[in-house]
């Protein structure tokens, strides 16, 4: 992966396919590290599937519930001397508190540390892929956060117009630029 | 060859010239940066398919005669920025990296 945005994209997808409806991306800059937490209400993980999903010839890739995307994060974080732990409740075992958290701290002052990309743009391709699920998405650098939540739009556009729309898409991009756009005058160093 | 010739004779797209006079002496290809820092021998021509703005601060550190961004890759705005602002050879083509090393090779480096 080039840029860490696509990891986000890819783990996010993992929670639409796990029935998640509501989504939770927080990135938090933090001197030389960023702290990636995604969280999600979907189906969970056995402790089998748990232990074993990190690593890429598990079992093969019919049957693998999820793809190569936690492997290749861990790489991603590993690389740059990070960590990444995952958490999961099973639907089963939890039938009212399941889901799976999935965290990432990375060193990005290290050399081998990708660029975070486009967020903007994969917050839309989430939104119009899935715009039934709910994400609620911050993004903290010292005192200044860029904020997405779903459930505020929904609040307010009424249950009749879904966040797929490309009116509602278009508005998300440039509010999220926008946003963006502050963050990066606020005179901190922020990794992007 | 210096990295002028390289460009011509291979077809590289130029994306910043750099240092067109100086000797190609050999090729590297590597994408996992910390490791093409302390590899890739001076002189080189770098190839890699990374194109974040680290990739400039590795060849600079490394001291490489010009980097060549392979399979159609593009780079990111802040990587030519870098490239410019440090006058370090940022060259592209669609060509993979072992098509191109095995030209530059055929070719004499």
């Amino acid at each position: 992966m080039k840029d860490f945005s696509l990891h986000i994209l890819d783990i996010a997808e993992n929670a639409a396919k796990a029935g998640a409806t509501l989504l939770t991306i927080r990135l938090k800059q933090q001197e030389n590290r960023l702290l990636c937490t995604i969280a999600d209400n979907g189906c969970g993980m056995s402790e089998t599937t748990l232990q074993h999903v990190t690593d890429p010839f598990y079992t093969t890739r019919t049957t693998r519930p999820v793809g190569m995307g936690l492997p290749l994060l861990r790489q991603t974080v590993e690389q740059t001397g990070g960590m990444l732990s995952i958490r999961s409740r099973p639907q089963q075992r939890y039938p009212k508190t399941h889901g799976t958290v999935v965290e990432a701290v990375c060193r990005i002052d290290h050399i081998d540390m990708i660029p975070l990309g486009d967020v903007p743009a994969t917050l839309v391709t989430l939104l119009q892929g899935h715009p039934a699920m709910d994400i609620l998405f911050t993004h903290t650098v010292g005192r200044q956060t860029v904020r997405l939540d779903t459930r505020q739009m929904r609040e307010v556009l009424g249950e009749d117009i879904s966040l797929g729309e490309p009116e509602v898409l278009t508005w998300v991009a440039s509010d999220l630029a926008q946003q963006y756009q502050v963050l990066r005058q606020s005179g901190q160093a922020v990794f992007l | 060859m210096t990295v002028e010739e390289l460009a011509q004779t291979f077809s590289l797209e130029c994306l910043v010239s750099g240092e067109i006079t100086r000797q190609v002496q050999s090729c590297y290809i590597g994408d996992l940066l910390s490791r093409v820092m302390g590899q890739a021998p001076a002189g080189c021509v770098w190839i890699t398919i990374m194109t974040n703005s680290n990739v400039c601060a590795v060849a600079t550190l490394a001291d490489v005669a010009c980097i060549v961004l392979a399979e159609g890759e593009q780079p990111d705005a802040a990587l030519l920025d870098a490239a410019m602002a440090h006058g370090v050879g940022l060259y592209r083509s669609d060509r993979s990296a072992y098509m191109l090393a095995a030209a530059f090779a055929a070719g004499g480096i």
